[in-house]
């Protein structure tokens, strides 16, 4: 019968046909017997794959981290841990405070922001800061912040007595709000939060600046 | 038959979709790992020592596994793994929301956290979890191009094989 099937002559009749029939009906589908059968070798065949990768991806992230300029240590730190250990590198720095910090809306900020009245610090970090923020903002990130600091000092100390104002990404980001307890932790008396943020910012078509 | 087309061509179409939006997903986190262990982080699932070598790593997974499902190579183990990455997500932005936690999963780069965008990640996660389940439950005789089981149907519309007959 299978002979006579695979020569591709057309059903003779209600005879071939019924042939047809009950061949298709005694004989499971293979294709689905040959997926019940080999189904849990499939499985683990697939899933030793999976594991394949997950092993050269771990392999590539450590080696890559290896050569990085700033290399992530094994054990997470928390944003706090991080700015603690940033400030430390600070000749003389105190030990990081968590103080009370006053937060200002969208109406405040904008008007400080015309009048350039006060300093303002992108607590974001620089890949961020260069596509695009606040006009006359500078990059005091929060996870650079001894190097940002550093780099900043002659600009950012002539405020020491002035308001200085501090946004991040906005909503509940806490980078902001983090710098600005770092800066009264080495004697900035007058820090403010912007919390809107640079997602305010954005939303409500303020001017930007690139770079 | 043009529908049988029309289905294997939209099952290759959702490979390389379901893919190239994983390559995209680990492509913009692998320049900000940091940025990406604290977002890891902020689910307060893992403990400290997991969450660096997770954040190095599962960037370079997700490029690994959804390139190879984009173009075709390593395909099954490749959906799986997006399947089981995906599944992982989907669970902890589920349990964060209970929670009432509101974060940035991170998932397609960094933003402003918000519970909005939490239920938004949740929904995106879901359609990729289902694109990758049918890809990987696809085999591949179910793709065009010739038939690799060795089955043909034959003009009286029985299957036989080329291979065996």
């Amino acid at each position: 019968m299978a002979v006579l099937l695979e020569a591709g002559r057309p059903p003779n009749g209600p005879k071939d046909l019924a042939m047809s029939s009950a061949v298709s009906i005694i004989k499971p589908h293979p294709d689905r017997a040959l997926r019940r059968s080999t189904l849990p070798w499939h499985l683990l065949r697939d899933l030793v794959g999976v594991v394949l990768i997950a092993v050269a991806s771990l392999a590539a992230g450590l080696v890559t981290n290896r050569f990085s300029s700033r290399p992530l240590p094994m054990v997470y730190k928390t944003p706090e841990q991080r700015l603690e250990a940033e400030l430390a590198q600070l000749i003389g720095a105190p030990a990081f405070q968590s103080l009370p910090v006053t937060m200002i809306d969208l109406g405040e900020f904008r008007a400080v922001v015309q009048s350039k009245s006060a300093l303002i610090l992108d607590a974001r970090s620089s890949v961020f800061y260069r596509l695009g923020h606040v006009p006359g903002a500078l990059n005091l990130a929060r996870d650079n912040f001894a190097a940002d600091y550093l780099r900043l000092r002659s600009k950012i100390d002539q405020s020491r007595d002035n308001q200085v104002i501090v946004y991040c990404s906005g909503g509940d980001c806490r980078d902001s709000k983090m710098v600005a307890q770092a800066l009264m932790s080495l004697g900035f008396t007058n820090g403010a939060v912007f919390g809107g943020g640079w997602g305010q910012w954005t939303a409500a078509h303020l001017p930007q600046e690139p770079g | 038959m043009v529908k049988i087309r029309g289905v294997q061509w939209f099952i290759v179409a959702l490979r390389i979709g379901v893919g190239a939006a994983f390559v995209y997903a680990g492509a913009i986190k692998l320049g900000d790992a940091l940025q990406f262990a604290d977002n890891i982080a902020s689910f307060r699932i893992l403990p400290g020592s997991f969450i660096n070598p997770l954040a190095l790593s599962l960037p370079i997974f997700e490029v690994l596994s959804g390139g190879l499902l984009a173009v075709g190579w390593f395909r099954r183990p490749a959906a799986l793994a997006i399947v089981i990455v995906s599944a992982v997500f989907l669970a902890a932005i589920a349990l964060a929301l209970e929670r009432g936690l509101t974060i940035d999963c991170g998932c397609f780069g960094s933003g402003v956290p918000s519970r909005e965008r939490m239920w938004l990640d949740l929904g995106r996660d879901m359609i990729l979890l289902v694109g990758a389940l049918i890809t990987v439950s696809m085999r591949e005789s179910h793709l065009p191009g010739p038939a690799q089981s060795g089955w043909t149907k034959s003009p009286a519309g029985v299957l036989v094989n080329n291979q065996h007959g």
